[in-house]
């Protein structure tokens, strides 16, 4: 019995990382025809190719860390700020079901019923509109993230602030926001790889103009040039397994 | 005067506040439902001339919505199914396993994958061309790439389903064993154990219970993900039936106008459906 379970253990452990394994490989490899096993080619040629006009993989990278990295900074500092005041309202369930509606609809299907305001806008296809699109669904969820943090605890330490004659900004800047660090923290990367990993809402306000990685594995798939669509996928894995090694808890949430 | 000017600021900030939450979570939803329903009774649109029941009637005569939302609720209950039992399977054994730093941290990193990749992945092991296709192959099992069965873009949506499965099994398999943890599982076991019960008393009476009733709120929920999946069913899924998302944006898309009021009427149908499931969730809980 101990061997058949170390079995299926190694098994699950071997069907995780194989992916990973499996994806770097064909990243370093070239004329990989069926029904070969192993590549001709393997070696750095592709990576070099990073930030060649022809892959266009770096400009992607960096345009979506910046639009990544921008909406999980508003929406984390919106969130906390707006979540403080729907956890004390006497209406806070519906609040929050309310808010649960953009994070439940499917983006792809929310963004597609968006296209008319975007054009109106001038956002349609553009960096803002996708920004501003992605921070729709962002948004939600850190409201709901953080209604948990406000409660009797904050408000005690609040009013001692007070009856010590703190005023409001003192005892945010020296209570309220100490205390939220860690919050802050997971849910600011937590927003970060919904917009990271965001692929239907991008495609349909961006129509293909704002090419994000999670645009250019499709496209890559689309042309059948594999190798570069396994190197955009590296890319994609890199940020969320960093965050991983450091901290679990920056991937893995239950507030769902 | 200190206090009045105090209220004063906080009734201010509560107007920013509740402004805030109407403009970027209440008002988008708002706004798309709306002009979706106006869309698809034809009251606003490039093609349309005013209020007409003609989009509805055909969307709910045509059958291709109904096909599409058995197909979305039948692959999302399927692929629920088998990475439930999966994470449930690997919880109640390998708990004490999953402690070790090493094992802790090779299973968050199938979080780390997103469905877009997932996806690409799936095409590089399932198709003719790939993985598995090349070993059956050099084994001697198949002779060309059509000797290898469809498993992307097949009948039974095998594709989808595996890589929704490697993608949700991982998810819970860490919730069930943060559950565990919580809940004290092990102890509640042992005192089932010291009153007479079994092993397999404990697992099923006991042990799996708990970690159901503890996340069917998040079953349910991350089912209505499922059934809204984009990328996904759109790489490895065929053109038809098509998941419920990959149908409303392929009629939004459309050049044949009338298709796209269409569309709209599905979509909203759909936000009905998902606003109710969602409803119903919530209310339960209270």
């Amino acid at each position: 019995m101990p061997k058949t379970r170390k079995v299926i253990l190694l098994l699950y452990v071997v069907m995780i990382m194989f992916p990973f394994f499996y994806l770097f490989l064909l990243s370093l490899s070239a004329e990989w025809k069926f029904p070969d096993l192993s590549p001709n080619y393997f070696g750095l040629k592709n990576w070099e190719q990073i930030f060649s006009s022809q892959s266009g993989l770096g400009v992607s990278f960096i345009t979506s860390l910046f639009i990544s990295f921008f909406v999980a900074l508003t929406t984390t500092s919106l969130g906390f700020y707006v979540s403080r005041y729907i956890s004390y309202h006497p209406r806070r369930h519906t609040m929050s079901m309310l808010a649960y509606f953009p994070y439940v609809i499917a983006p792809v299907v929310f963004g597609a019923c968006m296209i008319y305001f975007f054009l109106k806008m001038g956002l349609f296809g553009t960096l803002y509109g996708v920004i501003l699109a992605q921070s729709f669904v962002a948004f939600p969820y850190a409201l709901i993230f953080f209604t948990s943090f406000w409660g009797e605890k904050i408000q005690n330490y609040e009013q001692l602030v007070a009856t010590l004659g703190g005023n409001v900004l003192q005892g945010f800047m020296k209570v309220t926001l100490p205390l939220a660090k860690g919050m802050l923290m997971i849910c600011f990367f937590q927003t970060f790889l919904i917009s990271w990993f965001e692929y239907g809402l991008t495609s349909v306000i961006g129509v293909g103009k704002v090419e994000t990685l999670t645009i250019k594995v499709f496209l890559f798939i689309k042309e059948s040039n594999f190798y570069f669509g396994a190197l955009s996928c590296c890319l994609l894995i890199l940020p969320p397994l960093v965050l991983i090694y450091f901290n679990k808890r920056y991937v893995f949430n239950k507030i769902l | 005067m200190k206090i009045l000017e105090s209220m004063l600021s906080k009734n201010n900030q509560n107007h920013i506040s509740l402004g805030l939450f109407f403009v970027l979570a209440i008002l988008p939803v708002a706004a798309a439902f709306s002009y979706a329903v106006l869309y698809s009774f034809g009251v606003v649109g490039i093609a349309n001339e005013g209020f007409t029941l003609r989009f509805w009637k055909d969307v709910l005569s045509k059958g291709e919505f109904i096909q599409s939302f058995g197909y979305s609720a039948a692959i999302s209950a399927v692929s629920m199914v088998i990475s439930i039992g999966l994470a449930l399977y690997l919880t109640v054994i390998f708990h004490k396993d999953f402690k070790n730093r090493i094992l802790s941290f090779i299973a968050y990193l199938p979080l780390s994958l997103p469905g877009v990749v997932a996806a690409f992945f799936g095409v590089q092991v399932l198709s003719k061309s790939g993985f598995f296709s090349r070993i059956s192959y050099n084994l001697g099992w198949t002779k060309d790439l059509s000797g290898f069965p469809d498993l992307i873009n097949d009948q039974f949506a095998l594709g989808i389903i595996f890589t929704f499965v490697s993608i949700v099994s991982p998810f819970f398999l860490l919730l069930f064993l943060s559950i565990f943890e919580n809940e004290k599982i092990d102890e509640l076991r042992k005192l089932a154990n010291s009153l007479g019960a079994n092993r397999r008393q404990s697992i099923w009476k006991v042990e799996i219970p708990i970690l159901l009733h503890k996340s069917k709120k998040l079953i349910s929920l991350y089912f209505i993900f499922l059934m809204g999946a984009y990328e996904i069913p759109l790489i490895l899924g065929r053109e038809a039936p098509q998941m419920l998302s990959v149908l409303i944006v392929r009629d939004l898309k459309q050049y044949d106008l009338t298709l796209i009021s269409e569309g709209y009427v599905i979509a909203v149908i759909y936000s009905i459906v998902i606003g109710l499931l969602t409803y119903l969730i919530f209310s339960r809980q209270k």
